[in-house]
């Protein structure tokens, strides 16, 4: 075992009991936490992985940006303190069956394609992120593709995003609430 | 267009439009003042309402009226001396003109040469035609399959102005002028804002209503469109619709007090005694128009009778008269083994001549060159559907019926008998009406029509003319005698007058026929003025026996009339004494001729002693004597200028109409000049325009010169009744020596019967009204019980039926539909709980979904692979 | 077991980080952690997208391109999402996604 499968298996394990985490606290913030550490982790997955542009994406967009921005709804829904959001145990036990029963099925179709995707480690060629960026700029370089198009889209669907949420979420006067 | 010039018989057209463009003037007024008298309180409407007259009926319609038909009049003089001067001249020029075309068909000439001259020749003959005659197409039928394009395929407007027409036009537009003047003083009381009707009892006592002047002289203007076109028409459909435009006029007319019973009465049976005969007519027409194919007068006459002469001017011997055929060869024994009739043409017959056969050869409308020996062989080949130059025929009892329908129509129009009822009861009409229509104009439409188509008739339709005449005239003089009614004893003697002419056309004596025609018109129309005159004077007391010693108060209207009776009489000098002996020498000619209908002259002889006796009783009674009823004396007055200026007019030719022109030799001829019967220039007018088919027929030709053999004869004979009949009546009425009372207790029963009019009216009442009435109950029965229990039965069984249907509808259709709705709403109510609305719940079935989802997937692809 | 790291495991992480973002969105009635639970679903088909690109070589670019798409979505989606709880909040004065059950049948 080398370190990088060790220090794979333990950035999993820490990873799948962060969302485990997030799953079962029943305190939000600390759910918050929980989902740091988690996408912290996907990001160390990638680290592992050699996949370093898109650790790197993860960690800046999701631990510092969508996580900022969780955090930040957190605070501006802060509920008082006697307001209960507890689930009804039944529910739990239902989502929880049901969540296993997916788990099972996944991971019996993903072991039972095990030997398919089975490819030696390092074989293929290294991808450096000058290569993902020209690709995303549309140069092509040997057998990779240009996505510039679905870039330039995913461009414009997040200025859209940004203007349609600072639209839905601007201050506005409560209904109900008249004069 | 109007050029006068070149178409002199425009000027008749022109005089016939001008009555047209008079009523529908007025009409346009009168209907404008009537949809204005609603909003006549506004200022736009008050103003024109009051231009137009206002509440108070105006009088310019009258001066309208007036004025179309005496320009009219004046258009026809002037029309009537151009056609008299010209027309020796034109017949001269006309004659010679063929003459000259002759000639050059067998001249020596250059052909080119000759070809031009035959045209100009040719064309000269069109221009002197086209002067007095014209048409335009109205309708065209294109039938597609008709060989012949000509034939059957246009009716046609069109007028034709011989003199007979032309006279008529004079007459007819002279008397209708006076007639127009004399109404306006006779219909004064219509000028006033309400009139109020003494023969209408309402519950609020005498009927008020609106004055109607314009109306009046709208009809009148309509009426005298419609009288001209028919005279000026040169064929029959133009005829036939004037015809009835005519009927319709004096449907309005007589029906002009409309709100009495008595008067809308009498406008039904006129109106419908006329459909009777006009369904006559209708059926002539039908079969003219199917066998000759036109209704052009000319080209009729052209067809059915025979040339005189056959191209080489040789005399034919059937000239002028009917040919007629026969499919079998009477003389079959001499030609049997000709076998040269083989090769016909399909639609070709051999046709055989033969004095009674069944069929009747109509000659080719354009008569080519043929001879003489041609068509007077042993046969003749017809066609089925002749083109324009060949021989057709046609059965010879459809030509009798056809002539009978005509004149059935005739008989509706001049109330012969047996539809003469109508005229008596017409005179419900105002009296200037009476005057003009039932007198002298419209009643003489049917005898001008036998005059128009007396070519068509054959001698059989002849001699139902005549003794229909026959009876007419001596029933109608006899229920004369006994009346009471002033109107009523003119309106018999002109059924009786009419008679005359109709006898007269009957046995030959064209011209005598259409000359009474003429003279009678006068007469007539200033007997029934002189009566209108009378009413008036007497405040519309119509009842002879409360008259009596009006002749100091009234003196134009009594002299006039005096004349007007002395016309009718046959006094020698006066016009209808020319004309009467005319037609008593046509009848006693013809009964020469034919012992076996020497009544036909044995009854209008007697008729004329009774006519006589008839009119000088009404004199008598009305002007002489003392008076009966003071009242009615008191109050007697002589009537306005308006009224006797046109009596004296009509007057004045009652007397002088028939006179012989004071240019001609026979004027000088006589006894006395003018005491000649023969010297009529009335007559010798009117003989210009007799048809061929008179002068030609051997019958006739037969006839018309026994005629002039007896002339004096049957004068003679006339005058001795008309003396005895003066005599009877001044006996009876003026010298009293005999009291007519106790004639009426000696003869009872006579009496009854004529004063019921031969009882027509119970006789038609029993045959027909009742019967009629009996079906019509019948017929209600059979409506009230029969089909309406069918059609009520059908109605509720068809309720029941739906009923049954609503209860299927309501609940087969509708329960199934709201079982539908019913297992759906069921459906939804249960799955309604799954949707919670919470966000949770969607998520684990997204999740179910999934492994579902992943579940067939795998076991899929597991089977895939493992396959 | 090899010494290798195996594709099996990264995919049986993505599936437990699937896994537990569908129970977290099913469990959880606060508005934001329904939205975390997204969040977690998101991450675990990008580790899947991010496996496939390591070991697959014909998948190697297309891979991390499919897994920037995701982040990026996923950042677009945090956006809108929270836009729509504040407004949810500011109508309720909740964040109790209970609360918005007007689709109950």
């Amino acid at each position: 075992m080398t370190l990088q499968t060790f220090l794979f298996y333990v950035t999993a394990l820490l990873t799948g009991v962060s969302a485990l985490g997030v799953v079962v606290t029943q305190n939000i913030v600390r759910a918050a936490t929980w989902l740091l550490f988690t996408l912290a982790g996907v990001a160390g997955i990638f680290f592992l992985l050699r996949e370093e542009f898109v650790g790197a994406t993860q960690l800046l967009v999701y631990v510092g940006g969508t996580l900022v921005l969780v955090v930040f709804g957190v605070m501006l829904t802060a509920q008082g303190p006697f307001i209960n959001m507890k689930t009804s145990a039944a529910e739990w036990a239902i989502s929880t069956a049901v969540g296993l029963l997916l788990y099972t099925v996944l991971a019996l179709s993903v072991l039972a394609s095990g030997p398919l995707a089975t490819a030696p480690e390092g074989t293929g060629e290294i991808t450096s992120a000058s290569q993902l960026g020209l690709s995303l700029l549309g140069v092509k370089t040997g057998s990779i593709n240009s996505y510039l198009l679905p870039f330039e889209i995913v461009s414009v669907h997040l200025l859209v995003v940004l203007i349609g949420a600072a639209y839905l979420a601007r201050a506005k006067r409560r209904r109900g609430a008249a004069s | 267009m109007l050029d006068f010039e070149n178409r002199p018989g425009f000027l008749f057209v022109i005089a016939t439009l001008l009555p047209l463009a008079s009523f529908v003037l007025l009409l346009l007024a009168g209907g404008l003042r009537n949809a204005l008298r609603s909003c006549r309180e506004e200022s736009l409407g008050h103003n024109l309402y009051t231009m137009l007259g206002g509440d108070i009926p105006p009088r310019w319609p009258a001066y309208i009226a007036t004025g179309a038909i005496a320009l009219a009049f004046v258009l026809c003089l002037a029309g009537f001396i151009t056609y008299t001067t010209e027309h020796a001249a034109n017949e001269a020029r006309h004659e010679e003109l063929h003459e000259k075309i002759h000639e050059l068909q067998h001249a020596r000439l250059p052909a080119a040469e000759r070809q031009k001259e035959i045209r100009a020749a040719n064309e000269e003959i069109h221009r002197l035609e086209a002067r007095w005659e014209g048409d335009i197409d109205w309708i065209r039928l294109f039938v597609g399959s008709a060989s012949d394009q000509d034939r059957g395929t246009a009716l046609k407007v069109g007028f034709r102005i011989d003199s007979l027409s032309a006279v008529m036009f004079v007459m007819v537009t002279l008397i209708a002028s006076l007639i127009h003047l004399f109404s306006i003083g006779y219909m004064a009381d219509e000028g006033q804002k309400m009139v109020e009707d003494h023969q209408v009892h309402g519950e609020q006592g005498h009927l008020h209503r609106r004055g109607r002047f314009g109306r009046f002289f709208m009809y009148l203007s309509l009426f005298c469109f419609s009288m001209l076109n028919l005279v000026l028409a040169d064929n029959l459909f133009q005829i036939f619709v004037s015809w009835e435009l005519v009927g319709i006029c004096s449907y309005l007319l007589i029906g002009f007090y409309y709100e009495r019973q008595s008067a809308s009465n009498a406008s039904n049976k006129a109106f419908i005694t006329n459909r009777i005969g006009d369904a006559g007519f209708i059926i002539g027409l039908l079969i003219v128009w199917t066998f000759i194919g036109t209704f052009n007068f000319q080209s009729i006459f052209r067809q059915v009778r025979a040339p005189v002469e056959d191209a080489h001017e040789e005399p034919l011997k059937f000239a002028g008269d009917f040919v007629r055929l026969d499919p079998v060869n009477p003389n079959a024994a001499e030609v049997r083994g000709d076998g040269e009739h083989d090769a016909l043409a399909p639609g070709e017959r051999t046709l055989y001549f033969d004095k009674k056969g069944s069929e009747v050869l109509l000659w080719p409308r354009v008569l080519g060159h043929f001879h003489k020996e041609e068509v007077e062989g042993a046969s003749i080949d017809v066609k089925k559907s002749p083109e324009k130059g060949d021989f057709g025929s046609m059965p010879y009892w459809m030509l009798v019926v056809a002539g009978l329908g005509i004149f059935l129509g005739c008989v509706g129009k001049s109330a012969q008998f047996p539809l003469q009822v109508w005229l008596p009861d017409a005179m419900e009409g105002p009296t200037p009406v009476s005057a003009l229509i039932h007198a002298a104009t419209m009643v003489a439409a049917g005898v001008y029509l036998v005059g128009r188509c007396y070519p068509l008739f054959t001698p059989e339709v002849r001699l139902v003319i005549a003794y229909t005449g026959a009876i007419t005239l001596f029933v109608a003089a006899t229920i004369a005698i006994v009346m009471r009614d002033i109107k009523k004893v003119l309106a018999y003697s002109t059924v009786s007058q009419l008679g005359y002419m109709m006898l007269a056309l009957g046995v030959g004596g064209w011209v005598a026929g259409l000359f009474h025609l003429v003279t009678h018109a006068f007469f007539k129309a200033l007997l029934f003025l002189g009566s209108g005159s009378v009413i008036h004077g007497c405040h519309h007391e119509q009842d002879m026996m409360k008259m009596g010693g009006l002749y100091p108060k009234m003196k134009i209207t009594a002299l006039t009339m005096l004349m007007g009776v002395l016309a009718i009489s046959g006094v020698p000098g006066f016009s209808g004494w020319y004309s009467k002996d005319a037609v008593l020498a046509s009848c006693l000619g013809f009964g020469v001729s034919h012992p076996e209908h020497m009544l036909l002259f044995l009854l209008p002889l007697v008729t004329a002693g009774i006519t006589t006796f008839y009119m000088f009783r009404m004199w008598f009674l009305t002007f002489a004597g003392k008076p009966k009823d003071d009242h009615v004396h008191e109050h007697a007055h002589e009537s306005p200028w308006v009224m006797t200026v046109p009596l004296i007019v009509l007057g004045f030719f009652s007397v002088t109409v028939a006179w012989g022109s004071p240019f001609s030799k026979e004027f000088y001829s006589g006894h006395f000049p003018f005491l000649n019967a023969e010297s009529s220039a009335l007559e010798h007018q009117i003989h210009h325009s007799q048809p061929e088919a008179v002068t030609q027929e051997f019958g006739l030709k037969q006839v018309d010169e026994k005629a002039k053999e007896v002339h004096g004869l049957a004068g003679n004979l006339a005058l001795a009744m008309v003396v005895l009949g003066l005599t009877f009546a001044a006996l009876l009425y003026y010298y009293q020596v005999l009291d007519p009372e106790e004639a009426k207790q000696q003869f009872p029963r006579v009496h009854a019967f004529l004063e019921s009019k031969w009882y027509f009216d119970e006789v038609y009442s029993a045959l027909l009204v009742r019967p009629a009435m009996v079906v019509a109950h019948w017929c209600k029965a059979v409506d009230g019980r029969g089909i309406d229990t069918v059609v009520d039965g059908s109605a509720s069984t068809v309720v029941k039926v739906s009923r049954w249907d609503g209860l299927f509808d309501n609940r087969v259709i509708d329960g199934a539909v709201n079982l539908v709705a019913d297992v759906c709403y069921g459906i939804g109510a249960r799955l309604r709980g799954l949707q919670t609305g919470y966000l949770r719940s969607y998520v684990l079935f997204l999740v179910l979904a999934a492994v579902a989802i992943f579940a067939l997937l795998s076991y899929y692809v597991a089977s895939a692979t493992a396959g | 077991m090899s010494g290798q790291i195996e594709l099996t495991h990264c995919l049986l992480l993505g599936a437990l980080l699937f896994v537990c973002g569908a129970v977290c969105m099913a469990t959880k009635r606060n508005a934001i952690g329904v939205l975390m639970g997204v969040e977690l679903v998101l991450n675990g088909a990008t580790v899947n997208l991010v496996a496939f690109a390591h070991f697959n070589p014909a998948f190697a670019v297309e891979g991390q391109v499919f897994a920037l798409f995701v982040i990026v979505m996923a950042a677009a989606e945090a956006a809108i999402a929270l836009a729509i709880v504040l407004n949810f909040y500011n109508n309720h004065m909740t964040v109790d996604v209970d609360t918005a059950e007007e689709l109950k049948g």
